[in-house]
């Protein structure tokens, strides 16, 4: 438990661990099940696709300025990171009616059956929404075969 | 990647995040339509009212009042493309929707409204006899 040790300190619940665990592993692609959403407890959820040559990625991350998300591509693993801010004016004679939206530092990662390009990989944020293109590795691109006549 | 940098607690909190709420509502829109979060924060002149509408935009977005209950209603511009096929999925993509009963004291004629990165941040100015006002007090 080195990766968690920091985590797993006295009197914490051992489910909330194991959703940490959980979250922090995140996609164990094969098994899968694409479709139907998974996600408790997850920030930010996130949506995988393919699309032939690359792989998407999308994920809600309302209220997140760009500056304060990193994405960093590595071989097969994406990770993303950041911190979502909510600050308001807070002057005298201010009242907190309420409080539903969260702020605070978040983490996930993905591995991909295959191989990206990360120097081709193209990220955008808009509306709240990110997206990235994560072209595939050239070598693991699907390959459409010609058959020549005889 | 050193692992061990990757998983440090950060020294803040944590976001847990929640899955989207889905809410039955008797419009004749298609699609699966969700309960945005909200904040709301009165100040001394008006009530500040922030919800997480992700994916959508200005144009996407209807505010209506009618007899003192706010309604917001948004949809979504950030729908898939048909063409990529799903291989994981930890949320829904559809509309949004909350209502509101408002205060006797907003001024619903002033009512501002905007749309930041997914965020929609609205206004509402407190009806001027209502704002709390500061008496001098004068010396002798």
């Amino acid at each position: 438990m080195a990766l968690y040790g920091s985590t797993h300190r006295a009197g914490m619940d051992p489910w909330a661990l194991l959703d940490r665990v959980r979250r922090e592993m995140d996609a164990a692609w094969p098994g899968l099940a694409a479709r139907s959403p998974v996600a408790a407890n997850v920030y930010p959820p996130v949506n995988l696709y393919d699309h032939g040559d690359e792989f998407i990625l999308t994920a809600e991350v309302p209220g997140v300025r760009h500056e304060d998300l990193e994405i960093t591509i590595e071989a097969n693993r994406i990770a993303l990171r950041g911190e979502r801010k909510i600050d308001y004016p807070l002057e005298p004679g201010t009242n907190v009616h309420r409080r539903e939206r969260e702020s605070g530092f978040f983490r996930r990662a993905f591995e991909f059956p295959v191989p990206v390009d990360a120097e081709k990989a193209e990220a955008v944020c808009r509306d709240g929404i990110l997206r990235v293109r994560l072209p595939k590795a050239a070598s693991h691109r699907p390959r459409q075969i010609t058959v020549n006549a005889a | 990647m050193d692992e061990r940098t990757e998983n440090v607690p950060s020294p803040r909190g944590e976001l847990h995040g929640r899955e989207k709420q889905a809410v039955t509502q008797e419009t004749t829109r298609s699609g699966p339509v969700f309960r945005p979060d909200v904040d709301i924060v009165e100040r001394a002149d008006d009530f500040l009212v922030t919800a997480d509408v992700p994916g959508v935009r200005a144009e996407g977005l209807t505010i209506r009042l009618e007899e003192g209950v706010l309604s917001i209603d948004a949809v979504s511009a950030a729908e898939p493309d048909p063409a990529w096929t799903p291989v994981h999925a930890e949320y829904r993509i559809g509309g949004w929707h909350r209502r509101f009963v408002l205060p006797d004291r907003v001024d619903a004629e002033r009512i501002g409204a905007e749309m930041k990165e997914g965020v929609l941040e609205l206004v509402l100015p407190k009806l001027a006899k209502h704002r709390p006002r500061r008496i001098e007090v004068r010396a002798q």
